[in-house]
């Protein structure tokens, strides 16, 4: 069949054909744009993501520190407060008992720590950068325990290799290659700017490292769980990089 | 052999310029998609609690026709993936380096002169096209830009992937505000370049589609001798003869 009788039987001249191809082809375009992509490339893109956490992981130093730019303002009230609940976490002591913190796992010396047992260990107070995964990024001081501190209290085993930061933010949790928790600028926060840390911002305590970005930073912490294997997390599961570092 | 004439059986684009120019484009399209997307759940610099000099479009978003990834975390992917396509610039670098073509892209003395004289007689101010070789001189300093900004992009992108992990190299661009503004702007640069670039493809020198996929190219056909404008002069210069001859025989 030559290409006259195809077009007149389709009804087409070349101009329409071109015409009417050429908006087909732009409105395919158009559609795939702000799509998520073809979804044969999620192979693709995971390859990368396992490919590009190994890249990370060797990249991190525990001697690289975060420091904050001279003359950068403290955000103050300016930051942001999030939880996945529909209202604030507030842990209500009447329901739940006296708030306390499980550190646990693969560890000697299992404990649960009081507010009071948490400010009686060692204080650190680290004025650093909030690197959120939005783009955004705040200064803020925040004052806890550094995590080495529990580390060294619970005595970890060496096969723990993950750590879980779990919440009582409905199932809120993100678990942390233990490089990271270990470094000296990761704290279990219970105080920001000077004050005791609010319910806006985790109260009564929260893990705060300027090394991972902030989703990983879980707040309204119940429990610290050492483990052999990493657990995902709540947006590591929604598709997030689980790694988030900085 | 003058300059700029091609020699017998000798190639405009090297294979490995052509297949770097392909891969470039769906990697540029792909990044600034994505990263258009990454910047769309914060479409500001400012540090919270400060004010931003320098971006007079504070907090609005980029419209979403312009994005890909459909949503922060797929951007994400797509950004952080795609980010070793870039790798691709260097193997085009390094080629043009060992292979020569270096020498028709770096600005030498008179650069500016021809510069001048190609937008004198882009604007009608000038008839004939200036002598030229492989490149006309705005091509030229399109062409080595483009590369120093796309190091840019990639220098400063790398600087805001790890902030702490990497920080003394973010603080070469002022802290990781000033490098997530100057990732921007790069991407900004690259993205006019490639639009005017584009553009002066289809309005001056539609033939150089062909070399960049075959690599051939029909010197009769350049804008030099077609003495071609922006959609002037689009036919070869006997080709228009023929038409006219033909016409008036109609």
């Amino acid at each position: 069949m030559n290409t006259r009788k195809f077009a007149s039987i389709n009804g087409l001249d070349r101009r329409d054909f071109l015409i009417q191809g050429s908006g087909l082809v732009s409105a395919a375009l158009l559609a795939a744009c702000n799509s998520r992509g073809p979804k044969s490339a999620n192979k693709l893109l995971n390859y990368a993501e396992r490919k590009n956490l190994i890249v990370e992981r060797k990249l991190f130093r525990h001697t690289s520190m975060d420091v904050v730019q001279s003359g950068a303002h403290e955000a103050g009230n300016k930051l942001p407060s999030y939880f996945i609940a529909p209202t604030v976490p507030v842990w209500d002591e009447s329901a739940r008992g006296k708030w306390a913190l499980e550190v646990s796992g693969l560890v000697g010396n299992p404990v649960r720590l009081s507010l009071d047992d948490l400010q009686k260990l060692p204080q650190v107070s680290n004025r650093v950068n909030h690197y959120c995964v939005e783009g955004w990024t705040a200064v803020e001081t925040w004052t806890g325990v550094p995590f080495t501190e529990l580390a060294r209290l619970v005595r970890v085993d060496p096969q723990a290799q993950f750590v879980d930061f779990q919440s009582f933010d409905d199932d809120y949790h993100e678990s942390w290659d233990i490089e990271s928790a270990m470094h000296k600028q990761t704290v279990v926060a219970y105080g920001l700017d000077g004050k005791m840390l609010e319910p806006a911002h985790g109260a009564p305590a929260r893990v705060y490292s300027p090394i991972k970005l902030g989703y990983k930073n879980t707040k309204y912490l119940t429990k610290i769980v050492f483990m052999p294997k990493m657990n995902g997390g709540y947006w590591s599961d929604q598709g997030y990089e689980w790694y988030g570092g900085t | 052999m003058r300059a700029g004439e091609a020699r017998l059986g000798k190639k405009r684009h090297h294979w490995i310029v052509r297949t770097t120019h392909w891969v470039n484009v769906v990697a540029i399209i792909i990044m600034v998609g994505s990263g258009l997307r990454i910047f769309n759940a914060y479409p500001a610099f400012a540090r919270k609690g400060e004010m931003f000099c320098c971006y007079p479009f504070e907090h609005k978003a980029i419209p979403a026709w312009l994005t890909f990834g459909g949503w922060l975390g797929g951007a994400r992917h797509w950004h952080f993936a795609m980010m070793w396509a870039l790798v691709n610039g260097l193997v085009y670098l390094t080629f043009i380096y060992l292979h020569g073509d270096w020498r028709d892209l770096v600005p030498r003395k008179g650069d500016i002169r021809d510069s001048w004289q190609m937008v004198k007689f882009y604007t009608f101010r000038r008839k004939d096209h200036p002598h030229q070789g492989k490149h006309n001189a705005l091509q030229k300093a399109a062409y080595f830009l483009l590369p120093i900004f796309g190091a840019l992009a990639v220098v400063t992108g790398i600087a805001i992937w790890k902030p702490v992990q990497l920080a003394p190299l973010t603080s070469v661009f002022g802290g990781y505000v000033w490098a997530r503004y100057w990732h921007f702007i790069a991407m900004l640069a690259i993205v006019i370049l490639s639009v005017v670039h584009v553009f002066m493809v289809f309005a001056v020198d539609p033939y150089s589609i062909p070399s960049m996929i075959t690599g051939n190219y029909n010197e009769r056909n350049s804008p030099e001798s077609r003495n071609a404008r922006p959609f002037y002069h689009l036919l070869p210069r006997n080709m228009s003869i023929d038409f006219r001859i033909r016409r008036r025989r109609v």
